[in-house]
C-alpha cells in the first residue's frame, strides 16, 4: 500500500513536470498550427539562462527564473517574426522542419557556450514533505502546484481578457479573426513569447529536479508532442490532462508491468487513442 | 512534374547511371565510395517517403521503422536463422510491404496531422520494441558482424575491386531498380490517381478513384522500399543498431526529400545526395557543425520552399522569359 | 637564376629540418554532440591535452625526423554505423591510428582493423567483449569491467545485508555490468530483486524507479550510469528513505557525483577511485584542471596515458605508419615512461593489447574516500 501511495505522488509529480512543458507548446500549435519542435530547445535555453543568472548575476532563484522567462519570450517572438511568420501560409511540414533547424542551432550553439557538461540549479525549497511513510520532495509540490496555476492562469487569460480572447478567437478561426479585425500579426507574436515563457519556467522548475544539459529538451520534445495530440491539439486542459494521464500510464505501466515497458506505454497510448479518437480526447479550443 | 519534363529527363537517367557505374574504375578512396554507398542506400529510403508523402501527401512519420525492420529481417535470419543473404533481403521486403498495409488499414482513419502523429507514434513504438526484444534483436548491443552478400566479395576481387566497390554496384543497381519501379508507378494510371489523391481527397473520390485502396497501396510501396533499402544497409555495414530507425532518421529523410524537391523523380536522388555529402563535409567544422546546419534548414524552407528541382525550375523559368 | 637556385637550395637545406617535420595524425570518434557528448569531450579533453605535451616538448624523434602530432576529432553521436563511417574517412585519408570512445563503436570497427588498409584501435571501454575477439590491431584502455564484481560484492554484502536491488542504466553496457554484478551477488550467497534499469539518458524523473526497487526492502542498491543521472537516482533513494549501501558502475564518478548531491547521500557506496585520489596523479590533475576548469576523471586521464604511451612505441619502433610495429612496442614503451605520462602506475600491455593498470576502487564517506585492496586484475 506504502508503495502504491508512494507511485502515486511519483506520477502527479512527473505529471505535473509534462503538463508545465506541454502547456507552452499546446498554445503554439492551437493557435499557429506550428508543429514548434524548437519549443524542446526553447526549454533548454530557459534553464541555461536561468543558470547564467544564478552564477553569473547572481540573483537569487526567482528572479532568475523571470529573466528568464523575459528572455526566451523574447527570443520565441523574435523566431515568430523572423521564421515562422513568412511561413504561415507554407505546408506544414516546412514550418516544422525550420523548427528542427532551430532546435539544431540552439542545441549546438549553447554547448559551444557553457560545454557539454551537466549544470546545476539548486533547489529553492530543499527539503522532503513526508506524508505519513510516502515522501515527496518540495520542489516537485512546487511543480505539481506550478502546473495547475499556470493552467487556470492560462485559462482565465485566454477567457476573461480581451487579449486572451483574440487569441482564443484565432485559434478558432484565423480568417474570420482577420476579418473581425484582429490584429493576426500581433496575436501570434504574442502567442509566441506566450509559450516561450512558459517553456523557460517549466524548465526553471524542473531543472532542480533533473539537470541541465544541452540535449535536455530533445528527451522532452516527443513526449510532450504525445501529450498534446492526446489531449487534443490546442485545449489547454487537454494539455494537463493528457500530461498526467502520461504520467500515471508511465508509472503504473512501469510498476505493474515492467520498466521496460515504461517508455512504449505512452505512445501505444497516443496510437490507440487516436485510432478510435482521431481527433484527440479533447475538442480543441475548449 | 509535368510529363514534357519526366521525358526530357528520360535520357539523362541511363547517362547518370552509367557515369555512376564508372566512379569505382577511377580508384577512388574507400571513404568516397562509402559515401556513394550511403548515398545510394538513402536515396532509396527517401524515393520511399516520396512514393507516400511527394506523390499521395501523406506524411507518414513511421518510415525509419520500416527501414529497420527491413534491416533487422536480414539481420536476424542471417545471423541467427542461417538464412541465405539474398533470400533474407526479398523476405524483409515482403515483411515490411505486408506490415505496411497493416499498418495503412488502422492509419487511414485518421487525415492530416493526425495521421503524421499517429505514425509517429507508431515509429517509436517500432524503435522502442527493436530496443526492448533483446532476444531478438540484440537490443541495445544491437546485431553484430552481419555477413557481407554470399559471392559479392569473391564477385568484387574478380573485376579487382574491394568489397566496398561490390557494395558500390549492388547499390546501384538497387537505386535503379528502385527509380525504375517508381518511375512506372509515377507514369501509370495508379500515379496518376495518387496525384490526384494528393490534390484533394474528396475530389478523387467524385473522378471515381477508390481512395481507400490506392492509399493503402501507396503505403505498401513506400514501406516495401523503406524495407529494401534498409536490408541491403545492414549487410553493408555489418551492424544494425536500434538508434538509426527512430524518428530521428525519419526526419533526416524528410529533410533529404525537401531539399531536392517534394514529388519529383529526381529530387530523393538530389536531395540525397547534396545533404549527405554536406553533413560529412561539415562534420569537419567539429563543433560549428550544427551552427551552421540548423540555419542552412530554416534557410532553406524559406527561400527553396520546392527544393532544388523547384529552384533550378524557377531559374529556368526566368531565364526562359529572358530569351524571349 | 642560376644563383637564385642556389640560394634557394642553400636556404632549403638549412630549413630542411624543419620542414621535413612529420605530422602524425591520430583519429577519434566519440560523441561530441547530443545527450553523451560531455563524456565524448572528456575522452578529446585528455587526448588533446597529451598531444600538445608532445608537441611542446618538441615532439618525438623517429629515426632521426622531428615528429609532432595532430587529432583529426569526428562526431559519432555514439551511433555505431557512424563510427564505421567515420573510420573510413580516416583511413582514407591515410590516418593509421584511432581512438573509439564506446564499446559499441568498438566492436564494429574492430574487424576492419586489419583490412586494407589497416590501422591500430585505441578503444576506451572497459567491455571485456573487446579483448575476447582477439584482434591483433587493438590497444584497450581501461581496467575491464568485471575487475570489479568479486570486491563490491563482498564489501557491501558485509556491509549493509544480503539482498540487492538493481536500477542500472538500461544501456547495452549497463546490462552487461548489472549481469555480471547479479551473478557475483547470486555467487557470495545473496538475493537479488527484480530488474528495474531504466535509460539514465531519457528518464526524466527517477522516483518511480526507485519506489519499485526499494519496494523489495534491498539492503544495498546496483546504481549507475554517467555521473549526473546516478547521482540522481541515488538522491531519489536517499529522500524515499533508503539507508542502505550503494554499488555504483565505474561509468559513473564519485568526484562528479559529489558535486552535484549532498555528500551524506553518497555515503557507504562503492564505485571506482577518484583520479585525484590516486597516488601519484596530483600533477596532472592540478595541470587538467587549469586548462579545463574541472577535476579530470579516468575518462580523460586514460586517454592521455594512451596517447603518450603510442608516441613514445613509435619512438621505439622508428616507425609512424606501421601499426602492427607500433603495437609490438607497446609493452616497452610501458616499462620505459615514468608515471608523470601515464598518470596511473602501468604496469605493462597485455598480449591482447590490454593496458595493463591496477583496477583502483573504493568506499566513499562525507567527501573522503577508503581505498580498496585486493583487486583482482583480469587480464
Amino acid at each position: 500500500m506504502t508503495t502504491f501511495l508512494q507511485q502515486l505522488v511519483n506520477a502527479l509529480a512527473l505529471g505535473g513536470v509534462y503538463a508545465l512543458v506541454a502547456l507552452g507548446l499546446t498554445l503554439v500549435y492551437g493557435v499557429m498550427r506550428v508543429p514548434n519542435f524548437a519549443h524542446g530547445g526553447l526549454y533548454m535555453l530557459g534553464a541555461y539562462f536561468a543558470y547564467a543568472s544564478l552564477t553569473s548575476l547572481h540573483v537569487g532563484y526567482f528572479p532568475a527564473l523571470i529573466i528568464s522567462a523575459l528572455v526566451v519570450a523574447l527570443l520565441a517572438a523574435l523566431l515568430e517574426r523572423i521564421i515562422f511568420y513568412p511561413l504561415r501560409n507554407a505546408p506544414h511540414v516546412q514550418p516544422m522542419i525550420a523548427a528542427i533547424g532551430v532546435l539544431f542551432f540552439i542545441e549546438a550553439a549553447v554547448q559551444k557556450i557553457w560545454g557539454p557538461d551537466f549544470k546545476q540549479i539548486a533547489e529553492p525549497m530543499p527539503g522532503i514533505l513526508n506524508l505519513g511513510s510516502v515522501t515527496i520532495t518540495w520542489q516537485r509540490v512546487l511543480v505539481i502546484a506550478a502546473s495547475l496555476v499556470a493552467m487556470l492562469g492560462l485559462n482565465f487569460f485566454l477567457k476573461r481578457t480581451l487579449t486572451g480572447s483574440t487569441i482564443e478567437a484565432m485559434s478558432q478561426n484565423r480568417e474570420g479573426a482577420r476579418l473581425v479585425g484582429i490584429n493576426t500579426n500581433r496575436v501570434g507574436m504574442l502567442t509566441f513569447a506566450i509559450s516561450g515563457a512558459l517553456a523557460a519556467v517549466a524548465a526553471c522548475l524542473i531543472a532542480p529536479i533533473n539537470s541541465v544539459t544541452p540535449s535536455m529538451g530533445e528527451v522532452m520534445n516527443l513526449k510532450v508532442f504525445a501529450i498534446i495530440i492526446l489531449g487534443g491539439m490546442g485545449s489547454v486542459p487537454g494539455a494537463i490532462v493528457g500530461g498526467f494521464l502520461l504520467a500515471f500510464a508511465e508509472v503504473f505501466g512501469g510498476y505493474y508491468i515492467s520498466l521496460d515497458f515504461a517508455d512504449v506505454i505512452g505512445f501505444a497510448m497516443l496510437v490507440l487513442v487516436l485510432a478510435i479518437r482521431p481527433q484527440g480526447l479533447f475538442k480543441r479550443g475548449t | 512534374m509535368m510529363p514534357g519534363a519526366a521525358k526530357k529527363l528520360a535520357w539523362g537517367w541511363p547517362i547518370l547511371f552509367v557515369l555512376a557505374a564508372l566512379v569505382p574504375l577511377l580508384h577512388p578512396s574507400s571513404y568516397m565510395l562509402d559515401i556513394g554507398v550511403n548515398v545510394m542506400i538513402w536515396a532509396i529510403v527517401a524515393y520511399g517517403l516520396n512514393v507516400i508523402l511527394g506523390y499521395t501527401g501523406l506524411l507518414s512519420l513511421a518510415h525509419a521503422g520500416f527501414f529497420g525492420i527491413g534491416a533487422y529481417t536480414v539481420g536476424i535470419l542471417t545471423l541467427k536463422a542461417g538464412w541465405n543473404f539474398w533470400l533474407a533481403w526479398p523476405a524483409g521486403v515482403l515483411l515490411c510491404a505486408l506490415l505496411g498495409y497493416l499498418l495503412g488499414l488502422v492509419a487511414f482513419r485518421t487525415k492530416g496531422d493526425a495521421f503524421s502523429i499517429f505514425t509517429l507514434g507508431v515509429g517509436v513504438i517500432i524503435q522502442l520494441v527493436i530496443n526492448k526484444w533483446d532476444k531478438l534483436t540484440g537490443g541495445n548491443d544491437g546485431l553484430n558482424g552481419i555477413n557481407p552478400p554470399p559471392g559479392l566479395e569473391a564477385l568484387s576481387k574478380m573485376v579487382g575491386l574491394k568489397l566496398t566497390g561490390g557494395f558500390y554496384y549492388l547499390a546501384l543497381l538497387a537505386l535503379i531498380l528502385t527509380v525504375v519501379v517508381v518511375a512506372r508507378a509515377r507514369f501509370s494510371t495508379f500515379g496518376r490517381s495518387l496525384i490526384a489523391i494528393r490534390g484533394g481527397e474528396d475530389l478523387a473520390r467524385s473522378a471515381g478513384i477508390d481512395v481507400y485502396a490506392h492509399k493503402l497501396r501507396a503505403m505498401l510501396l513506400s514501406t516495401a522500399i523503406a524495407g529494401f533499402a534498409g536490408g541491403l544497409y545492414a549487410a553493408y555495414v555489418g551492424f544494425m543498431g536500434s538508434a538509426i530507425t527512430g524518428p530521428v532518421t525519419t526526419f533526416t529523410v524528410l529533410l533529404y526529400l525537401l531539399v531536392g524537391g517534394l514529388g519529383t523523380l529526381v529530387g530523393p536522388l538530389l536531395g540525397t545526395g547534396v545533404m549527405y555529402t554536406l553533413s560529412q563535409v561539415l562534420k569537419g567544422l567539429q563543433d560549428y557543425q550544427y551552427l551552421v546546419f540548423g540555419p542552412l534548414l530554416v534557410l532553406l524552407v524559406m527561400f527553396a520552399p520546392q527544393g532544388l528541382v523547384g529552384l533550378w525550375e524557377r531559374l529556368k523559368q526566368r531565364g526562359g522569359k529572358k530569351d524571349a | 637564376m642560376k644563383r637564385f637556385l642556389k640560394l634557394s637550395a642553400l636556404l632549403s637545406l638549412m630549413v630542411s629540418p624543419a620542414l621535413a617535420d612529420k605530422v602524425v595524425s591520430i583519429g577519434y570518434s566519440g560523441p561530441l554532440s547530443g545527450g553523451a557528448a560531455s563524456y565524448g569531450k572528456n575522452v578529446q579533453n585528455g587526448l588533446d591535452m597529451a598531444i600538445n605535451d608532445i608537441n611542446k616538448a618538441g615532439g618525438i624523434k623517429v629515426g632521426g625526423e622531428k615528429v609532432t602530432f595532430k587529432l583529426v576529432p569526428l562526431d559519432d553521436r555514439y551511433l555505431p554505423n557512424e563510427t564505421a563511417t567515420n573510420v573510413k574517412r580516416l583511413t582514407g585519408q591515410g590516418v593509421k591510428f584511432i581512438v573509439v570512445s564506446h564499446a559499441g563503436g568498438i566492436l564494429t570497427v574492430q574487424p576492419m582493423t586489419t583490412r586494407d588498409p589497416n590501422f591500430l584501435l585505441m578503444a576506451y571501454s572497459s567491455d571485456p567483449q573487446i579483448l575476447n575477439n582477439n584482434n591483433p590491431l587493438t590497444f584497450m584502455l581501461p581496467p575491464r569491467f568485471d575487475n570489479y564484481g568479486p570486491p563490491f560484492v563482498s564489501v557491501q554484502m558485509k556491509a549493509f545485508g544480503k539482498k540487492l536491488g538493481m536500477v542500472g542504466t538500461s544501456t547495452a553496457y549497463g546490462k552487461q555490468w548489472a549481469e555480471m554484478i547479479t551473478n557475483e551477488w547470486k555467487k557470495q550467497g545473496g538475493s537479488v530483486g527484480s530488474n528495474n534499469a531504466v535509460d539514465y539518458g531519457t528518464t526524466v524523473d527517477f522516483s518511480s524507479a526507485v519506489t519499485k526497487a526499494l519496494a523489495e526492502k534491498p539492503d544495498v542498491m546496483f546504481v549507475g550510469g554517467p555521473s549526473q543521472p546516478t547521482a540522481l537516482v541515488i538522491k531519489a533513494a536517499r529522500e524515499q528513505g533508503f539507508k542502505g549501501g550503494f554499488i555504483v558502475m565505474d561509468q559513473a564518478k564519485f568526484e562528479e557525483m559529489e558535486t552535484a548531491i549532498p555528500k551524506a547521500y553518497l555515503n557507504g557506496s562503492v564505485g571506482v577511485l577518484p583520479t585525484r585520489d590516486a597516488p601519484g596523479t596530483q600533477l596532472f590533475v592540478t595541470r587538467y584542471q587549469g586548462l579545463y576548469r574541472k577535476l579530470p576523471t579516468s575518462e580523460a586521464g586514460l586517454p592521455y596515458a594512451g596517447v603518450n604511451m603510442l608516441a613514445k612505441a613509435m619512438e621505439l619502433a622508428g616507425n609512424v605508419e606501421d601499426p602492427e610495429k607500433v603495437r609490438a612496442q607497446l609493452v616497452a614503451a610501458a616499462k620505459a615512461l615514468p608515471q608523470s605520462k601515464t598518470v596511473l602506475k602501468i604496469n605493462g600491455v597485455t598480449a591482447q593489447g590490454h593496458m595493463d593498470t591496477e583496477a583502483l576502487a573504493a568506499t566513499y564517506k562525507d567527501g573522503k574516500v577508503n581505498k580498496l585492496r585486493y583487486i583482482p586484475t583480469l587480464k
